[in-house]
Protein backbone atom coordinates (compact mmCIF):
# COMPACT_ATOMS: atom_id res chain seq x y z
CA UNK A 1 0.00 0.00 0.00
CA UNK A 2 1.49 3.80 -0.73
CA UNK A 3 -0.03 6.18 1.88
CA UNK A 4 0.84 9.19 3.75
CA UNK A 5 0.22 10.24 6.93
CA UNK A 6 0.62 13.78 8.37
CA UNK A 7 2.30 15.03 5.66
CA UNK A 8 2.73 19.00 5.99
CA UNK A 9 4.24 21.05 2.94
CA UNK A 10 4.67 24.69 2.68
CA UNK A 11 6.01 26.72 -0.03
CA UNK A 12 7.70 29.79 0.74
CA UNK A 13 6.12 30.19 4.09
CA UNK A 14 2.61 29.20 3.37
CA UNK A 15 1.08 25.56 3.96
CA UNK A 16 -0.26 24.03 1.32
CA UNK A 17 -1.15 20.50 2.69
CA UNK A 18 -1.63 20.66 6.51
CA UNK A 19 -1.32 17.05 7.99
CA UNK A 20 -2.64 15.46 5.10
CA UNK A 21 -2.86 11.36 4.98
CA UNK A 22 -4.05 9.18 2.27
CA UNK A 23 -4.30 5.76 1.31
CA UNK A 24 -3.74 4.48 -2.33
CA UNK A 25 -4.22 0.91 -1.96
CA UNK A 26 -3.68 -2.01 -4.54
CA UNK A 27 -6.13 -2.62 -7.03
CA UNK A 28 -8.52 0.23 -6.44
CA UNK A 29 -8.82 3.84 -7.75
CA UNK A 30 -8.63 6.56 -5.12
CA UNK A 31 -9.77 9.96 -6.24
CA UNK A 32 -9.07 13.46 -5.46
CA UNK A 33 -11.32 16.69 -5.95
CA UNK A 34 -11.57 20.03 -4.69
CA UNK A 35 -11.15 23.67 -5.76
CA UNK A 36 -7.85 24.83 -7.91
CA UNK A 37 -5.11 25.31 -4.80
CA UNK A 38 -6.63 22.96 -2.73
CA UNK A 39 -3.45 20.98 -2.41
CA UNK A 40 -4.61 18.22 -4.62
CA UNK A 41 -1.48 18.30 -7.10
CA UNK A 42 1.05 19.00 -4.06
CA UNK A 43 -0.10 15.86 -2.48
CA UNK A 44 0.29 14.15 -5.02
CA UNK A 45 3.78 15.33 -6.01
CA UNK A 46 4.52 14.08 -2.04
CA UNK A 47 3.00 10.49 -2.71
CA UNK A 48 5.76 10.40 -6.08
CA UNK A 49 8.41 11.22 -3.70
CA UNK A 50 9.20 14.30 -5.71
CA UNK A 51 9.03 16.81 -3.37
CA UNK A 52 9.98 16.15 0.46
CA UNK A 53 7.55 17.46 2.68
CA UNK A 54 8.37 19.69 5.68
CA UNK A 55 6.73 16.44 8.18
CA UNK A 56 5.28 13.35 7.96
CA UNK A 57 5.67 10.24 6.37
CA UNK A 58 5.06 8.52 3.10
CA UNK A 59 5.16 4.76 2.77
CA UNK A 60 5.01 2.12 0.04
CA UNK A 61 4.56 -1.29 1.00
CA UNK A 62 6.00 -0.71 4.21
CA UNK A 63 9.04 0.58 3.48
CA UNK A 64 8.97 4.52 5.15
CA UNK A 65 10.10 7.21 3.95
CA UNK A 66 10.51 9.58 6.80
CA UNK A 67 10.03 13.30 5.79
CA UNK A 68 12.09 16.22 7.78
CA UNK A 69 13.94 19.25 6.32
CA UNK A 70 16.93 17.08 7.47
CA UNK A 71 16.25 14.59 5.92
CA UNK A 72 16.46 13.40 2.20
CA UNK A 73 14.68 10.47 1.09
CA UNK A 74 14.53 7.72 -0.62
CA UNK A 75 16.71 5.16 0.55
CA UNK A 76 15.54 2.96 -2.13
CA UNK A 77 14.87 4.44 -4.79
CA UNK A 78 11.13 4.03 -5.45
CA UNK A 79 10.56 5.07 -9.22
CA UNK A 80 9.18 3.65 -11.15
CA UNK A 81 7.47 1.05 -8.80
CA UNK A 82 5.19 4.81 -8.16
CA UNK A 83 5.06 6.65 -11.25
CA UNK A 84 3.20 9.57 -12.24
CA UNK A 85 1.31 11.19 -15.17
CA UNK A 86 1.39 14.78 -14.95
CA UNK A 87 -1.44 17.36 -16.25
CA UNK A 88 1.06 18.82 -18.30
CA UNK A 89 2.17 15.27 -20.21
CA UNK A 90 5.98 16.33 -19.34
CA UNK A 91 6.85 14.31 -22.33
CA UNK A 92 10.57 14.79 -23.39
CA UNK A 93 10.65 17.03 -26.70
CA UNK A 94 13.72 15.55 -28.22
CA UNK A 95 11.82 11.93 -28.77
CA UNK A 96 9.43 10.81 -30.58
CA UNK A 97 6.50 9.24 -28.83
CA UNK A 98 7.65 6.01 -29.02
CA UNK A 99 10.80 6.79 -27.88
CA UNK A 100 9.63 8.38 -25.17
CA UNK A 101 7.89 5.06 -24.07
CA UNK A 102 10.43 2.85 -24.94
CA UNK A 103 13.35 4.89 -23.30
CA UNK A 104 12.83 3.89 -19.15
CA UNK A 105 12.51 0.51 -20.10
CA UNK A 106 15.38 -0.02 -22.72
CA UNK A 107 17.45 1.82 -20.29
CA UNK A 108 16.43 -1.38 -17.45
CA UNK A 109 17.29 -3.52 -19.99
CA UNK A 110 12.93 -4.50 -20.17
CA UNK A 111 13.32 -8.00 -22.16
CA UNK A 112 9.43 -7.38 -23.62
CA UNK A 113 10.09 -4.35 -24.73
CA UNK A 114 8.17 -4.40 -27.97
CA UNK A 115 5.11 -6.57 -26.95
CA UNK A 116 4.79 -3.66 -24.30
CA UNK A 117 4.88 -1.02 -26.18
CA UNK A 118 3.02 -2.48 -29.74
CA UNK A 119 -0.17 -3.84 -26.93
CA UNK A 120 0.11 0.05 -25.75
CA UNK A 121 -0.18 1.18 -28.84
CA UNK A 122 -3.36 -0.85 -30.00
CA UNK A 123 -4.83 0.04 -26.96
CA UNK A 124 -4.73 3.66 -27.20
CA UNK A 125 -5.17 3.77 -30.79
CA UNK A 126 -1.59 5.37 -31.21
CA UNK A 127 -0.06 3.76 -34.12
CA UNK A 128 -0.98 7.02 -36.52
CA UNK A 129 1.14 9.13 -34.46
CA UNK A 130 3.43 7.18 -32.81
CA UNK A 131 6.32 8.04 -34.37
CA UNK A 132 5.88 11.83 -34.08
CA UNK A 133 7.35 14.28 -32.34
CA UNK A 134 5.40 15.29 -28.97
CA UNK A 135 5.21 18.97 -30.52
CA UNK A 136 3.54 17.54 -33.95
CA UNK A 137 0.34 16.02 -31.67
CA UNK A 138 -2.72 16.97 -30.27
CA UNK A 139 -2.81 17.39 -26.34
CA UNK A 140 -5.28 14.61 -26.20
CA UNK A 141 -2.45 12.57 -28.43
CA UNK A 142 0.21 13.72 -25.94
CA UNK A 143 -1.57 12.35 -23.09
CA UNK A 144 -2.42 9.36 -24.35
CA UNK A 145 1.50 9.01 -24.91
CA UNK A 146 1.95 10.13 -21.74
CA UNK A 147 -0.18 7.55 -20.10
CA UNK A 148 1.64 4.54 -21.95
CA UNK A 149 4.98 5.65 -21.09
CA UNK A 150 3.69 5.80 -17.42
CA UNK A 151 1.96 2.24 -18.03
CA UNK A 152 4.75 0.72 -19.97
CA UNK A 153 6.89 0.71 -16.48
CA UNK A 154 3.93 -1.32 -14.93
CA UNK A 155 3.96 0.94 -11.94
CA UNK A 156 2.41 -1.23 -9.04
CA UNK A 157 0.95 2.70 -7.83
CA UNK A 158 -0.35 4.98 -11.00
CA UNK A 159 -0.42 8.17 -9.68
CA UNK A 160 -2.42 10.76 -12.04
CA UNK A 161 -3.31 14.74 -12.22
CA UNK A 162 -6.22 15.64 -14.51
CA UNK A 163 -5.20 13.06 -17.14
CA UNK A 164 -9.03 13.60 -18.52
CA UNK A 165 -8.43 17.25 -19.06
CA UNK A 166 -6.91 17.06 -22.82
CA UNK A 167 -9.07 14.14 -23.85
CA UNK A 168 -12.00 14.16 -25.99
CA UNK A 169 -15.50 12.28 -24.70
CA UNK A 170 -14.50 9.50 -26.45
CA UNK A 171 -10.83 9.33 -25.29
CA UNK A 172 -11.65 9.57 -21.61
CA UNK A 173 -14.40 6.65 -21.88
CA UNK A 174 -11.37 4.75 -23.43
CA UNK A 175 -9.04 5.31 -20.32
CA UNK A 176 -12.27 4.80 -17.32
CA UNK A 177 -12.47 0.82 -19.11
CA UNK A 178 -8.49 0.67 -19.40
CA UNK A 179 -8.62 1.96 -15.59
CA UNK A 180 -10.63 -1.27 -14.83
CA UNK A 181 -8.40 -3.40 -16.38
CA UNK A 182 -5.38 -1.92 -14.33
CA UNK A 183 -7.43 -2.03 -11.12
CA UNK A 184 -7.75 -5.94 -12.14
CA UNK A 185 -3.93 -5.88 -12.52
CA UNK A 186 -3.93 -5.28 -9.20
CA UNK A 187 -2.35 -1.42 -9.80
CA UNK A 188 -3.23 0.80 -7.11
CA UNK A 189 -3.95 4.12 -8.94
CA UNK A 190 -4.76 8.15 -7.59
CA UNK A 191 -6.31 10.28 -9.85
CA UNK A 192 -7.12 13.94 -9.62
CA UNK A 193 -10.29 14.86 -11.70
CA UNK A 194 -12.79 17.67 -11.91
CA UNK A 195 -14.53 15.08 -13.60
CA UNK A 196 -16.96 13.97 -12.10
CA UNK A 197 -18.75 10.80 -14.81
CA UNK A 198 -15.30 9.84 -14.47
CA UNK A 199 -15.28 9.70 -10.75
CA UNK A 200 -18.73 8.06 -10.87
CA UNK A 201 -17.43 5.13 -12.92
CA UNK A 202 -13.80 4.59 -12.15
CA UNK A 203 -13.50 5.67 -8.35
CA UNK A 204 -13.72 3.31 -5.19
CA UNK A 205 -13.22 6.20 -2.92
CA UNK A 206 -13.32 9.90 -3.03
CA UNK A 207 -11.32 12.57 -1.34
CA UNK A 208 -11.96 15.93 -0.92
CA UNK A 209 -9.39 18.86 -0.49
CA UNK A 210 -10.06 22.20 0.39
CA UNK A 211 -6.97 24.68 1.40
CA UNK A 212 -4.29 22.10 2.18
CA UNK A 213 -6.32 19.96 4.52
CA UNK A 214 -9.43 16.88 3.80
CA UNK A 215 -12.57 18.13 4.47
CA UNK A 216 -14.48 14.70 3.50
CA UNK A 217 -13.77 11.37 2.35
CA UNK A 218 -15.49 8.56 1.76
CA UNK A 219 -16.86 6.30 -1.38
CA UNK A 220 -18.51 7.31 -4.05
CA UNK A 221 -22.03 8.28 -2.44
CA UNK A 222 -20.37 11.30 -1.06
CA UNK A 223 -21.03 12.47 -4.85
CA UNK A 224 -24.41 12.65 -3.72
CA UNK A 225 -25.07 12.99 -0.25
CA UNK A 226 -22.08 15.21 1.19
CA UNK A 227 -22.10 15.52 4.96
CA UNK A 228 -19.82 18.85 4.37
CA UNK A 229 -21.32 22.11 3.48
CA UNK A 230 -17.50 22.52 1.42
CA UNK A 231 -17.99 19.35 -0.51
CA UNK A 232 -22.01 20.34 -0.72
CA UNK A 233 -21.11 23.99 -2.34
CA UNK A 234 -18.80 22.61 -4.23
CA UNK A 235 -20.79 19.79 -6.07
CA UNK A 236 -23.55 22.10 -6.73
CA UNK A 237 -21.17 24.81 -7.94
CA UNK A 238 -19.66 21.92 -10.50
CA UNK A 239 -23.16 20.57 -11.49
CA UNK A 240 -24.94 24.07 -12.50
CA UNK A 241 -21.47 24.11 -14.34
CA UNK A 242 -22.22 20.44 -16.34
CA UNK A 243 -25.62 21.08 -16.62
CA UNK A 244 -25.27 24.64 -18.41
CA UNK A 245 -23.19 22.29 -21.05
CA UNK A 246 -24.56 20.51 -23.55
CA UNK A 247 -23.81 16.73 -23.14
CA UNK A 248 -21.47 15.43 -24.81
CA UNK A 249 -22.14 11.97 -26.49
CA UNK A 250 -20.12 8.97 -25.76
CA UNK A 251 -19.10 10.83 -22.46
CA UNK A 252 -18.64 8.41 -19.45
CA UNK A 253 -21.35 9.75 -16.66
CA UNK B 1 44.28 42.16 -62.58
CA UNK B 2 41.86 40.34 -61.13
CA UNK B 3 40.84 39.04 -57.86
CA UNK B 4 42.27 35.69 -58.93
CA UNK B 5 45.17 36.80 -60.07
CA UNK B 6 46.42 38.87 -57.55
CA UNK B 7 45.81 35.73 -54.78
CA UNK B 8 47.52 33.81 -57.47
CA UNK B 9 50.45 36.57 -57.16
CA UNK B 10 50.98 36.98 -53.79
CA UNK B 11 49.70 32.80 -52.84
CA UNK B 12 52.37 32.27 -49.93
CA UNK B 13 51.04 35.76 -48.11
CA UNK B 14 47.19 35.30 -48.62
CA UNK B 15 48.52 31.36 -47.28
CA UNK B 16 50.22 32.56 -44.43
CA UNK B 17 47.38 34.94 -43.51
CA UNK B 18 44.83 32.18 -43.67
CA UNK B 19 47.22 30.26 -41.23
CA UNK B 20 47.58 33.13 -38.12
CA UNK B 21 43.42 34.12 -38.95
CA UNK B 22 42.61 30.12 -38.57
CA UNK B 23 45.32 30.09 -35.46
CA UNK B 24 43.53 33.10 -33.96
CA UNK B 25 40.00 31.61 -34.28
CA UNK B 26 40.87 28.23 -33.27
CA UNK B 27 42.31 29.71 -29.91
CA UNK B 28 39.24 32.00 -29.73
CA UNK B 29 36.72 29.24 -30.76
CA UNK B 30 38.46 26.33 -28.32
CA UNK B 31 38.97 28.80 -25.19
CA UNK B 32 36.05 29.96 -25.43
CA UNK B 33 34.29 26.80 -25.63
CA UNK B 34 35.95 25.44 -22.84
CA UNK B 35 36.01 28.41 -19.95
CA UNK B 36 32.95 29.24 -21.64
CA UNK B 37 30.92 26.39 -20.46
CA UNK B 38 32.88 25.65 -17.25
CA UNK B 39 32.59 29.45 -16.05
CA UNK B 40 28.32 29.16 -17.08
CA UNK B 41 28.14 25.39 -15.52
CA UNK B 42 29.67 27.43 -12.56
CA UNK B 43 27.61 30.78 -12.79
CA UNK B 44 24.19 28.37 -13.05
CA UNK B 45 25.34 25.96 -9.53
CA UNK B 46 26.06 28.70 -7.85
CA UNK B 47 23.56 31.98 -9.42
CA UNK B 48 24.37 34.18 -6.58
CA UNK B 49 27.86 34.64 -6.46
CA UNK B 50 29.41 33.27 -9.80
CA UNK B 51 26.29 34.18 -11.57
CA UNK B 52 26.28 37.56 -10.66
CA UNK B 53 30.27 37.87 -11.58
CA UNK B 54 29.35 36.33 -14.92
CA UNK B 55 26.30 38.58 -16.07
CA UNK B 56 28.14 42.10 -14.52
CA UNK B 57 31.62 40.98 -16.96
CA UNK B 58 28.54 39.80 -19.80
CA UNK B 59 27.12 42.89 -19.73
CA UNK B 60 30.15 45.33 -19.26
CA UNK B 61 31.96 43.77 -22.14
CA UNK B 62 28.79 43.37 -24.25
CA UNK B 63 29.03 47.47 -23.82
CA UNK B 64 32.82 47.44 -24.57
CA UNK B 65 33.65 47.79 -28.43
CA UNK B 66 36.04 45.33 -29.11
CA UNK B 67 38.44 47.72 -31.11
CA UNK B 68 38.92 49.88 -27.47
CA UNK B 69 39.55 46.71 -25.60
CA UNK B 70 42.40 45.67 -28.24
CA UNK B 71 44.09 48.93 -28.34
CA UNK B 72 43.24 48.84 -24.58
CA UNK B 73 45.12 46.14 -23.88
CA UNK B 74 47.87 46.50 -26.85
CA UNK B 75 49.20 50.19 -26.10
CA UNK B 76 48.10 51.46 -22.56
CA UNK B 77 48.39 48.47 -20.29
CA UNK B 78 51.38 47.15 -21.83
CA UNK B 79 53.15 50.83 -21.41
CA UNK B 80 51.53 51.01 -17.79
CA UNK B 81 53.23 47.25 -16.93
CA UNK B 82 56.11 47.90 -19.01
CA UNK B 83 56.18 44.98 -21.01
CA UNK B 84 55.67 44.19 -24.37
CA UNK B 85 53.33 41.18 -25.68
CA UNK B 86 52.86 39.15 -29.28
CA UNK B 87 49.84 41.15 -30.85
CA UNK B 88 49.27 37.61 -31.51
CA UNK B 89 48.84 36.72 -27.76
CA UNK B 90 46.82 40.32 -27.37
CA UNK B 91 44.60 39.73 -29.89
CA UNK B 92 43.76 35.91 -28.92
CA UNK B 93 43.29 37.19 -24.81
CA UNK B 94 40.76 40.31 -26.32
CA UNK B 95 38.62 38.07 -28.49
CA UNK B 96 38.73 35.11 -25.79
CA UNK B 97 38.01 37.04 -23.04
CA UNK B 98 34.67 38.34 -24.66
CA UNK B 99 33.76 34.77 -26.17
CA UNK B 100 34.21 33.28 -22.92
CA UNK B 101 31.97 35.36 -21.05
CA UNK B 102 29.18 35.67 -23.84
CA UNK B 103 29.52 31.55 -23.69
CA UNK B 104 29.17 31.50 -20.12
CA UNK B 105 25.94 33.60 -20.12
CA UNK B 106 24.47 31.38 -23.07
CA UNK B 107 25.58 28.26 -21.01
CA UNK B 108 24.21 29.78 -17.64
CA UNK B 109 20.75 30.60 -19.28
CA UNK B 110 19.97 27.62 -20.70
CA UNK B 111 21.36 25.67 -17.46
CA UNK B 112 19.10 28.16 -15.10
CA UNK B 113 15.55 28.13 -17.48
CA UNK B 114 16.35 24.05 -18.09
CA UNK B 115 12.76 23.27 -17.91
CA UNK B 116 12.79 20.98 -14.36
CA UNK B 117 9.61 19.10 -15.45
CA UNK B 118 11.46 16.88 -17.89
CA UNK B 119 14.14 15.98 -14.80
CA UNK B 120 10.98 15.39 -12.99
CA UNK B 121 9.27 12.97 -15.76
CA UNK B 122 12.44 11.18 -15.87
CA UNK B 123 12.64 10.84 -12.49
CA UNK B 124 9.28 8.90 -11.70
CA UNK B 125 10.03 6.50 -15.07
CA UNK B 126 13.25 5.55 -12.78
CA UNK B 127 15.64 7.02 -14.73
CA UNK B 128 19.03 7.74 -12.85
CA UNK B 129 20.63 11.29 -12.13
CA UNK B 130 23.18 9.92 -14.53
CA UNK B 131 20.97 9.01 -17.52
CA UNK B 132 19.00 11.71 -16.63
CA UNK B 133 22.01 13.85 -17.24
CA UNK B 134 23.20 12.00 -20.62
CA UNK B 135 19.72 11.19 -22.26
CA UNK B 136 17.50 13.97 -21.30
CA UNK B 137 19.05 16.87 -20.16
CA UNK B 138 22.28 16.78 -22.75
CA UNK B 139 20.67 16.27 -25.93
CA UNK B 140 17.95 18.83 -25.09
CA UNK B 141 20.29 21.34 -24.03
CA UNK B 142 22.42 20.75 -26.88
CA UNK B 143 19.52 21.34 -28.94
CA UNK B 144 19.26 24.66 -27.63
CA UNK B 145 22.60 25.68 -27.58
CA UNK B 146 24.41 24.47 -30.93
CA UNK B 147 22.48 26.95 -32.99
CA UNK B 148 23.42 29.92 -30.71
CA UNK B 149 27.03 28.73 -30.21
CA UNK B 150 27.41 28.56 -33.74
CA UNK B 151 26.08 31.79 -34.89
CA UNK B 152 28.16 33.36 -32.01
CA UNK B 153 31.51 31.08 -33.28
CA UNK B 154 30.58 32.95 -36.78
CA UNK B 155 30.46 36.75 -35.15
CA UNK B 156 34.03 35.76 -33.33
CA UNK B 157 35.26 34.32 -36.73
CA UNK B 158 34.61 37.86 -38.47
CA UNK B 159 35.93 39.97 -35.25
CA UNK B 160 39.49 38.33 -36.11
CA UNK B 161 39.84 41.35 -38.79
CA UNK B 162 40.12 43.33 -36.12
CA UNK B 163 43.49 41.68 -34.86
CA UNK B 164 45.09 43.60 -38.17
CA UNK B 165 44.47 47.09 -36.01
CA UNK B 166 47.06 45.83 -33.50
CA UNK B 167 49.44 44.61 -36.38
CA UNK B 168 48.91 40.92 -36.31
CA UNK B 169 49.61 39.43 -39.50
CA UNK B 170 46.42 37.77 -40.59
CA UNK B 171 44.23 37.60 -43.38
CA UNK B 172 42.99 40.86 -43.55
CA UNK B 173 46.47 43.05 -42.74
CA UNK B 174 48.16 40.93 -45.22
CA UNK B 175 45.37 42.31 -47.88
CA UNK B 176 45.77 45.72 -46.72
CA UNK B 177 49.60 45.05 -47.16
CA UNK B 178 49.05 43.77 -50.56
CA UNK B 179 46.68 46.69 -51.97
CA UNK B 180 49.23 49.38 -50.71
CA UNK B 181 51.83 47.63 -53.24
CA UNK B 182 49.25 47.73 -56.16
CA UNK B 183 46.49 49.34 -55.34
CA UNK B 184 43.46 47.24 -56.11
CA UNK B 185 41.03 47.80 -53.30
CA UNK B 186 37.85 46.22 -55.18
CA UNK B 187 39.70 43.11 -55.91
CA UNK B 188 40.98 42.58 -53.06
CA UNK B 189 38.77 42.94 -50.91
CA UNK B 190 36.16 41.23 -53.24
CA UNK B 191 37.91 38.56 -52.89
CA UNK B 192 38.83 38.63 -48.88
CA UNK B 193 34.75 38.93 -48.94
CA UNK B 194 34.15 36.21 -50.85
CA UNK B 195 36.62 34.20 -48.63
CA UNK B 196 34.56 34.98 -45.51
CA UNK B 197 31.55 34.27 -47.63
CA UNK B 198 32.96 30.72 -48.17
CA UNK B 199 33.66 30.38 -44.72
CA UNK B 200 30.72 31.65 -42.93
CA UNK B 201 27.77 31.16 -44.91
CA UNK B 202 28.17 26.87 -44.54
CA UNK B 203 28.71 27.48 -40.78
CA UNK B 204 25.02 29.92 -40.42
CA UNK B 205 23.75 27.74 -42.70
CA UNK B 206 23.89 24.79 -40.34
CA UNK B 207 23.31 26.85 -37.45
CA UNK B 208 20.11 28.20 -38.79
CA UNK B 209 19.27 24.48 -40.05
CA UNK B 210 20.17 23.15 -36.36
CA UNK B 211 17.57 25.78 -35.05
CA UNK B 212 14.78 25.24 -37.39
CA UNK B 213 14.47 21.55 -36.64
CA UNK B 214 15.49 21.50 -33.24
CA UNK B 215 13.96 24.20 -31.91
CA UNK B 216 11.04 22.71 -33.62
CA UNK B 217 11.04 19.50 -31.73
CA UNK B 218 11.42 21.31 -29.00
CA UNK B 219 8.39 23.23 -28.65
CA UNK B 220 5.67 21.01 -26.85
CA UNK B 221 2.97 23.58 -27.59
Amino acid sequence: MLKCKDIVLAYRGKRVLNNVSVEVEPGRVTAIIGPSGAGKSSLLRCLAFIDSPASGAVTMDGDEYLASESTTFPLRTPWPEVTAVFQQFFLWPHLTLRKNISLPLELRKVKDIEIRITRLIDQFSMSDFVNRFPNEVSGGQRQRAALARALALEPKYLLMDEITSALDAVQAAAIVNHMTVLKDAGIGILMITHHLGFLRRAADSIVYMQDGEIVEAGGKEILDIPATPELKTFLSAFNSLENSNTPRQGEPR
Amino acid sequence: MGALDIIAAYPRAFFNGLIVTIQLALTVWSTGLLFGFLLGALAAGRPGSYGRIVSLFSFLLSGLPLLVLLFWLHFPLQSMLNVVIDPFITAAFALSIVNVFAIADIVKGALSDFPTQYVVAARVAGLTPRETLLHIKTPILFRQLIPVLLMLQVTMLQATLFASLISVEEIFRVAQRINAQVYKPVEIYTALGIFFLLVCLPINGIALWLKVRFTRNFSES
